[in-house]
């Protein structure tokens, strides 16, 4: 058992530090060149591991970037035009560009971005990371440590699983998804180290609206969140509300519930979130489609418990939260240190830009 | 020798930027300098030189719509082969980019006199040739339920991804847009082709008792009429715009909340020892990849028949014609309890489970056995 965290997303940086040093052996890592077929969603697990979510491919990869030397997260980082930039290095004009994830090494401090290279036959995964001199470099994938979970569904002809996000929370990594065929609602949590024998059966994730119609319900984007000592996944579905469901819910075969405890808004998508700590409150960051970047205040999220009788006429459970207006076309945020963010957002001319910027 | 060669031609012809290779996307063609001064050469192929001493020396970059010095050089290594530096791109050189290589013989080891030498190259894409259709959009029928939860858009060709929601549209009877129908996902629903793009109607939209649905209403109403438009601009994989725009409009009628009965599907069993196709009619149309999938045919051990799935007549006749005759006697038609019909209801699930009404019990098993008898021929 990992010990408790005290307060949640911090969780993959504190758990960096609390898990200890892990050996080649303990992490199953097998050098070679791992066979990604695509880089979508990316996460950070311990001493610099990172998970490389590979919806056409069916799987979620581990692999050792090397990068484990303690730094300071560069809270000044700012480029701009950086799809220009990125196209360039590459070598192909924007249209070939596709920027499907960023994240920042706990231990380092360092930006990562998950790049789709070209189109149709020829698109070729890429991760990139931004160095210290605040230049892009790519993440060499030759000859590196790696482990590779393959998805349950990776013989299928058509159906395909678009892996929707990807965390390390205590000693697993979970994976969300949508199929392109059934509108299923799977959940997938896979223990790190990966075993053969362990692909991570799927949790069926449900919700019910005003606790009397009860549907199955993809997640689009989770964080982990410890509430009074249990740890929770705070989860948007793709039907909107943000949820909590305990981690110690999620077994293998069971059907889970989450509990709404905010409604963002209609027309609308929440696109990434993380939980941070200001001034001794905790927080959640997220970033949506359409309704800017929220602060959403985490004040009774232990007290809101599952409803059990209709409500009519639209009432919701909600935190409260402010929209960040200085904050704008916002598309995918994470934590750079504890004071700090790192955002990817695009200008007005639709260029993209990363900055670092202080937590609201 | 060769360094010594080297250095008669760089004196004679001044350096040289040439292309190795062809810029077709697939190859590994590689940007040379010939002609550098031998010393140079010797200097640069003994030490040791970081990305920024390099592309110092020898950058290319793409040329884009800005003029901008900061665009980080192409990624790639360098190396000298026979006193010729030589840059070998990370990624094939792609058509229709133009890029432009610049070698400054200052930056050279020690430095060398001389203007920095300029080249461009690039390989035209060929004129846009608009072949690629939208072949079929699925479900095939012109009235849908309130509830309607997708729709399967198939090309002809593999599709370009990203962006891909711009080109589709909703249109109601005024022809004016309905905002935001769709669930609009980063991670696209393809399949493996990038031929076959799989479109949500917003679920938020759909259920019962959700804020989106109860401020701005369902995305279909019962009683209208809409079309659904894909667009020409949407590209292939080559970057070609589809031949032509695409459009299905169909009407809508009231939403279906009962679950998938196969009590109700009619069973036409075929001829033993013939291998004409076991028929399905089912009362009610079902989702097609789904339908592909998940009915399938076993004989009475429990062994899977192999052979070919049809669905036709908008999608309620689900044909399989075996690859072997029939045996004679029982066999089964099997059913995964996922199969959903056009709402997402399920085999013994609606998809909205009203937990306030106690007679809408789920299945328990995940697949459910339908027993047929194969014919016997008249003597």
């Amino acid at each position: 058992m990992q010990p408790r965290l005290r307060i949640a997303l911090a969780a993959v940086a504190a758990l960096a530090l609390s898990a200890g040093a892990l050996c080649a052996e303990e992490t199953r890592l097998k050098k070679g060149t791992p066979d990604l077929k695509s880089a979508g969603p990316i996460a950070f697990g311990p001493e610099g591991i990172l998970f490389v979510g590979d919806p056409q491919g069916a799987a979620v990869f581990a692999i050792d970037t090397g990068d484990k030397t303690p730094g300071k997260a560069d809270s000044g980082l700012k480029i701009e035009g950086l799809d220009g930039k990125i196209a360039s290095l590459l070598g192909i004009d924007l249209k070939q560009l596709l920027v499907n994830d960023l994240q920042v090494n706990p231990v380092s401090g360092k930006v990562y971005l998950s790049i789709t290279r070209g189109q149709g036959k020829d698109a070729t995964p890429v991760i990139l990371r931004i160095n210290q001199n605040r230049e892009l470099e790519e993440l060499p994938l030759k000859d590196v440590a790696f482990a590779k979970a393959t998805l349950p569904n990776a013989s299928d002809k058509q159906r395909r699983e678009s892996i929707t996000h990807v965390e390390f929370v205590k000693g697993v990594v979970y994976v969300s998804g949508l199929s392109n065929e059934d509108f299923s609602s799977n959940l997938r949590g896979i223990p790190f180290p990966f075993k053969e024998a362990n692909k991570g059966a799927g949790v069926e994730i449900y919700h019910g609206a005003h606790g009397q119609f009860e549907t199955r319900s993809p997640v689009r984007t989770f964080t982990a969140y410890d509430i009074k000592g249990e740890t929770n996944l705070l989860a948007a579905y793709q039907c909107t509300p943000l949820v909590k469901i305990p981690v110690s819910q999620l077994k293998p075969g069971e059907k889970v519930k989450g509990t709404t405890v905010a409604e963002l808004g209609n027309m609308n998508r929440p696109l990434s979130m993380f939980v941070y700590e200001k001034g001794g409150k905790d927080y959640i960051l997220i970033a949506n489609s359409a309704r800017g970047v929220m602060k959403v205040t985490t004040d009774e999220i232990d007290k809101i418990a599952g409803i059990t009788n209709p409500i009519r006429g639209g009432g919701t459970a909600g935190l409260k939260y402010d929209t960040i207006k200085e904050l704008k076309k916002v598309e995918r945020l994470a934590r750079l240190d504890k004071d700090h963010a790192v955002i990817l957002a695009k200008t007005d001319d639709g260029s993209m830009y990363l900055n670092a910027i202080a937590l609201p | 020798m060769h360094v010594l060669l080297a250095l008669a031609v760089g004196l004679l012809d001044g350096p040289s930027i040439r292309l190795d290779g062809r810029i077709d996307g697939k190859s590994n063609a590689a940007i040379e300098v010939r002609g550098i001064d031998g010393v140079a050469a010797a200097a640069l192929m003994e030490g040791s030189w970081n990305r920024e001493e390099w592309t110092a020396i020898l950058a290319v970059r793409v040329v884009g719509a800005k003029k901008d010095d900061k665009t980080p050089a192409l990624l790639g290594s360098y190396r000298i082969v026979d006193g010729v530096l030589r840059f070998e791109p990370r990624f094939p050189l792609a058509v229709g980019v133009r890029y432009r290589a610049v070698f400054d013989p200052s930056k050279l080891p020690g430095g060398r006199e001389g203007k920095p030498v300029t080249a461009e190259f690039h390989q035209p894409k060929p004129a846009a040739r608009a072949t690629a259709v939208v072949q079929h959009v699925y479900p095939s029928r012109n009235k849908l339920p309130e509830n309607q939860l997708k729709f399967y858009v198939h090309f002809s060709a593999p599709m370009t991804k990203g962006g891909s929601y711009r080109h589709v549209q909703l249109l109601g009877a005024n022809g004016k847009p309905v905002e935001n129908p769709f669930l609009e996902l980063d991670e696209e629903l393809w399949d493996p082709d990038g031929k076959r793009f799989t479109l949500y109607l917003d679920p938020g939209r759909i259920k019962r008792g959700l804020k989106p649905r109860e401020e701005v209403g369902p995305v279909l109403e019962e009683g209208k009429s809409y079309t659904l438009v894909i667009d020409k601009q949407w590209t292939d994989a080559e970057g070609n715009p589809l031949r032509e725009s695409f459009r299905k409009s169909f009407t809508v009628g009231p939403p279906d909340d009962e679950a998938i009965d196969p009590k109700t599907w009619k069973l036409a069993a075929p001829l033993a020892g013939s291998r004409s196709p076991l028929v399905v009619r089912l009362p009610k149309p079902l989702d097609n990849a789904l339908l592909q999938r998940l009915l399938w045919v076993t004989d009475a051990e429990g062994n899977k028949v192999p052979g070919d799935v049809a669905v036709s007549e908008e999608e309620t006749c689900w044909r399989f014609r075996p690859d072997k005759s029939w045996p004679a006697g029982v066999c089964f038609l099997l059913a995964d309890k996922a199969l959903e019909d056009l709402a997402g209801n399920n085999i013994g699930r609606p998809f909205e489970v009203d937990v306030f009404r106690t007679v809408q019990r789920e299945l328990k098993q995940e697949t459910l056995r339908v027993p047929f008898r194969t014919r016997q021929s008249q003597p």
